[in-house]
């Protein structure tokens, strides 16, 4: 008896074992990737805004490129136009995906053709989107001429502007069009797998359209809004060619600022180059945590 | 109490397909519990979504205490359906979910809580308020899925399958639970089921639906006495049909002629049935054929027989002794008793075309 | 029960609200134009951007303020054509790039994605964050160390340190994806399967294959699209010295708006192609996209 115990013991403990190295198996390449390449470059980024470039005999740690950036008045301004684009076109986006979901959701004529256009815009390069926003509202774009032909305005310059303007019009115009589907096709699918009879119990219990659709399916459907809004804010936030190609000179964006000082001659700039990124990996990291709790306790309660 | 009536109504969910309900007409009597009964793809559940609005029908109409109903918006019309798989709002407590439907109008929050309290009462799970439905088991979501449509005292309760997901046990419970409540409250009640025996036990009137048309309506026994086809019968657990031709109260059969005074067709083709309950074994005298015992099952509470007479099988249930008195084998007289014996149309579309 | 009484004694008449003499179908009528009005608008929302594209494209002369271009020419599309400018190459270029990286994404991401979704573990909480934190943080954030590493690696400017940087982003996608897909996967089905007399890769292939190749199909989409359409990863890693077809473009935006239309042309063809075959993955109910919706 007592070794037979002792046997079983033994073959669930291997068994156990068996299961954690099949799990560290199954994982293990893609988290050597992302430790090697992501962890890797995050660390490397981050020694360099310190200061620490051994090659060039500097070992010293020290925070000049975090004081010489934060005290940059362009940079705080920079910061405040990127934090702008990120929030302002993640939550339009956010908000006509999920109307654009709710008008896909039900059966109609002519829905794979609608969905199909619907989803070709994923599949369309962002900087393709900035070159179509760049023609189409420029000054001289495709709706300023329209305008002009309509009687509205007489010279480009009478075109209000919305390409490489201080608002960042352009840009959000873009980033919205790119990520309605996105954020769209993650909450239809959210929407399809739920289905419609939780709404269906509401209405039946005395709520109206708006009333089932703010007490119940947006409930259901806001961990998923939750998401992609996340990583289409991550994306906006850190994103580099859309506000380099539709954006301002001043103040630019963090990325393009970033990445204009890594590749200045000046090598000097390049603890600044690593000290923004390393500013826009950790706002844009903690904002998106900030997030993530809010979200939560408003869906709980 | 509120007096619904479907008239002609018609639910085509796409050209290609037959009808889902095919113009039905049904008076739902106020204040009674009223079965929609049927196998699963039969129409039942469409009926019921579209008296709740939440499917429109194709054509036809439904009025309730006379006026059609068709044009009110689903949360005006005070007809609450209690989804099978009850549907409670995963994110909220057991106390939101019931005061939902006051929430909606606006209510006052603690005259909400306080009638929250009343409805747990009611289903008797008083001190739930705080939980959430995952902690609950089936049987309890069912009953807070009651409370929060009682909660708002709806002019009709529409209940979709509200005993098929339970355990035998809290079957009866949850059976007794409905017929209290709604005999108290008086809610013109439907219900609907694939489950005869179901129906049968709680329904004041069942409305059979076979394909998307009404088959029959009628009180729960009608179905075993008087059903309209031999499909209906069937469906209620009848077993023994024998062709024949039907004149003067008597029905001619491959098998002898049988006195049969109650029928529900007239002169000409027409088919005996009985129910295997009605034909006693060893009793000679009127209406009684020679037959050989086939087969028997004892099953406890009573026995079955299949007895070969002629060309035709017959099953009869008697009681459990029986099986004592006769062996496989043997020959034996057996008699129809000619009150129990009921005689059907032929055709499966008689029933039809008299109009439910 | 004396509570019920109560309750029935004031019945609520608002719910029986009268029938108005308005019928049902023209309120009906205006809520199916209204979702009509909603799909053509966002329709055109969606198409107008490419537009001008395929209109510069062929066009010679289009000065402002003209709606049209006054003069037509296929000027453009031949010099893309032109096996001088090498477009053709390039466009290769930037698909075998892609396909690369999109094939060591399934062959990471999808045991990854096994890992994520069928088991629980001590630290996969950890393990979680880690493969989503490429997603969270930006990628620019983390190209500048990466570029320092790959510079010591000898990687730089080369198409493999290309492959390798693509998968920064490209990798969590795929992860994410599977994990939906397996938390919805049974894996009775392969044990029933082993013993009907399947061998492990018999399993694999016939069982595990099929069930999650949806999830793959939409994991890959999203793989290939990432890197077809990548920038500043290229640029900076490539170090000018690995063309793709986001370089190409970029250069003609302002100076020639004629040959980045047609660019664009090309940019977007390839990717549609690839959605044209996977579309009906993408919509529906399919896990997989719900996956992404799961962080």
């Amino acid at each position: 008896m007592a070794s037979r115990r002792i046997r079983i013991k033994r073959k669930a403990l291997s068994e156990a074992a068996g299961r954690r190295l099949t799990i560290t198996v199954l994982l293990a390449p893609a988290i050597l990737v992302i430790l090697l390449l992501f962890m890797g470059g995050l660390i490397t980024g981050f020694l360099r805004s310190l200061g620490y470039f051994p090659l060039i005999g500097l070992h010293d740690f020290n925070f000049n490129a975090y004081t010489a950036i934060l005290s940059d008045n362009g940079f705080i301004r920079s910061f405040i136009i990127t934090f702008h684009i990120a929030f302002t076109s993640t939550l339009i986006a956010g908000i006509l995906a999920v109307a654009s979901a709710m008008l896909l959701r039900p059966a109609f004529r002519g829905k794979r053709f609608v969905q199909f256009i619907f989803s070709l815009n994923l599949t369309i390069p962002h900087l393709v989107g900035a070159v179509g926003v760049l023609y189409l509202f420029s000054g001289s774009g495709l709706i300023s001429r329209l305008a002009t032909a309509a009687g509205l305005i007489d010279t480009p310059a009478g075109f209000p502007p919305m390409v490489n303007d201080p608002w960042a019009i352009g840009i959000i115009i873009q980033y919205v069009w790119k990520e309605i589907p996105f954020i769209g096709v993650i909450v239809l699918a959210i929407l399809l797998s739920v289905g419609e009879d939780y709404e269906s119990v509401a209405r039946s219990l005395g709520a109206n359209r708006w009333q089932a659709f703010r007490n119940v399916t947006l409930p259901l459907i806001m961990p998923g809004v939750v998401s992609a809004s996340v990583i289409v804010f991550a994306f906006t936030f850190g994103a580099f060619e859309i506000p380099w190609l539709l954006g301002t000179t001043f103040p630019k964006a963090l990325p393009v600022l970033a990445f204009e000082s890594y590749t200045d001659v000046d090598l000097a700039a390049r603890p600044q180059a690593m000290a923004m990124a390393m500013v826009i990996a950790f706002m844009s990291s903690l904002m998106i945590m900030a997030y993530m709790k809010l979200s939560r306790r408003y869906v709980r309660s | 109490m509120t007096q619904v009536t479907l008239s002609a109504l018609t639910k085509q969910f796409d050209q290609k397909s037959d009808p889902a309900v095919d113009r039905l007409d049904l008076q739902i009597e106020s204040g009674k519990l009223t079965a929609l009964l049927g196998p699963s793809g039969c129409g039942k559940t469409t009926t019921m979504k579209m008296i709740a609005g939440l499917l429109r029908p194709t054509s036809g109409d439904i009025s309730f205490d006379g006026q059609s109903i068709l044009s009110i918006a689903p949360e005006d019309r005070g007809a609450v359906m209690v989804f099978q798989n009850y549907l409670l709002f995963p994110y909220m407590t057991i106390a939101e979910n019931i005061g939902f439907g006051l929430k909606m109008r606006k209510m006052d929050r603690k005259e909400i809580r306080s009638r929250v309290k009343d409805m747990l009462d009611l289903v008797q799970l008083p001190g739930f308020e705080e939980r959430r439905p995952r902690q609950l088991s089936g049987g309890q979501q069912q009953r807070i899925a009651l409370a929060r449509a009682l909660i708002v005292q709806p002019n009709v309760l529409l209940l979709d399958e509200p005993l098929s997901n339970l355990d035998a046990h809290l079957r009866d419970e949850m059976r007794e639970l409905i017929r209290r409540i709604q005999t108290e409250m008086a809610i013109t009640t439907v219900f609907v089921t694939h489950d005869q025996e179901e129906a049968v036990v709680l329904a004041d009137r069942i409305a059979l639906l076979f394909d998307g048309r009404l088959q029959q309506f009628d009180v729960p026994d009608a179905f075993f006495d008087t059903p309209k086809s031999v499909e209906i019968a069937k469906f209620f657990g009848g077993t023994n049909f024998i062709p024949g031709f039907y004149q003067d109260s008597e029905i001619n059969t491959s098998i002898g002629r049988f006195s049969a005074p109650h029928s529900a067709v007239g002169e000409g083709d027409a088919v005996l049935s009985i129910r295997p309950e009605a034909i006693t074994l060893g009793a000679n005298g009127d209406n009684s054929v020679t037959g050989t015992i086939r087969s028997h099952v004892y099953v406890g509470r009573y026995a079955r027989f299949r007895i070969e007479i002629g060309e035709v099988e017959v099953e009869a249930v008697t009681d459990p002794g029986a099986v004592k008195m006769f062996s496989d084998g043997e020959e034996i007289p057996v008699r129809f008793d000619p009150n129990k014996i009921w005689v059907i149309s032929p055709s499966p579309d008689v029933a039809l075309q008299d109009g439910g | 029960m004396t509570d019920l009484k109560n309750v029935s004694a004031d019945q609520n008449t608002e719910l029986a609200v009268p029938v108005s003499s308005a019928g049902s179908g023209r309120r009906f009528r205006l809520r199916i134009f209204g979702r009509w009005v909603g799909i053509t608008g966002l329709l055109t929302f969606l198409i107008a951007p490419i537009v001008p594209l395929f209109i510069w494209s062929i066009s010679f002369r289009w000065f402002y303020p003209a709606i049209f271009p006054t003069e037509y020419s296929g000027r453009a599309w031949s010099e893309v054509i032109n096996p001088n400018n090498d477009v053709v190459g390039v466009a290769w270029n930037t698909a075998l790039i892609a396909l690369v990286v999109t094939i060591f994404s399934i062959l990471l991401g999808v045991p990854a994605g096994r890992a994520l979704g069928l088991y629980e573990f001590r630290g996969k909480r950890l393990v979680e964050w880690l493969i989503l934190a490429p997603i969270i943080v930006p990628g620019l954030a983390v190209v500048l160390g990466i570029h320092v590493l790959f510079i010591r690696a000898g990687l730089s400017n080369t198409i493999p340190g290309v492959i390798l940087v693509h998968l920064v982003p490209t990798l969590p996608y795929m992860t994410l994806v599977m994990s939906g897909v397996f938390a919805n996967y049974d894996t009775d089905f392969e044990l029933q399967a082993r013993s009907l007399g399947a061998g492990r890769w018999a399993t694999q292939y016939h069982i595990t294959l099929p069930a999650i190749f949806p999830g793959v199909v939409v994991g890959a989409l999203f793989a290939f699209i990432i890197s077809w359409s990548q920038y500043v990863l290229t640029l900076l890693i490539g170090g000018g010295q690995v063309q793709t077809l986001p370089l190409l473009l970029f250069g003609f935006v302002r100076s020639d708006p004629a040959i980045a239309g047609a660019l664009s042309v090309v940019f977007i063809l390839p990717a549609v192609l690839v959605l044209l075959l996977s579309s009906r993955y993408l919509s529906g109910d399919n896990a997989a996209v719900g996956g992404i919706g799961n962080i």
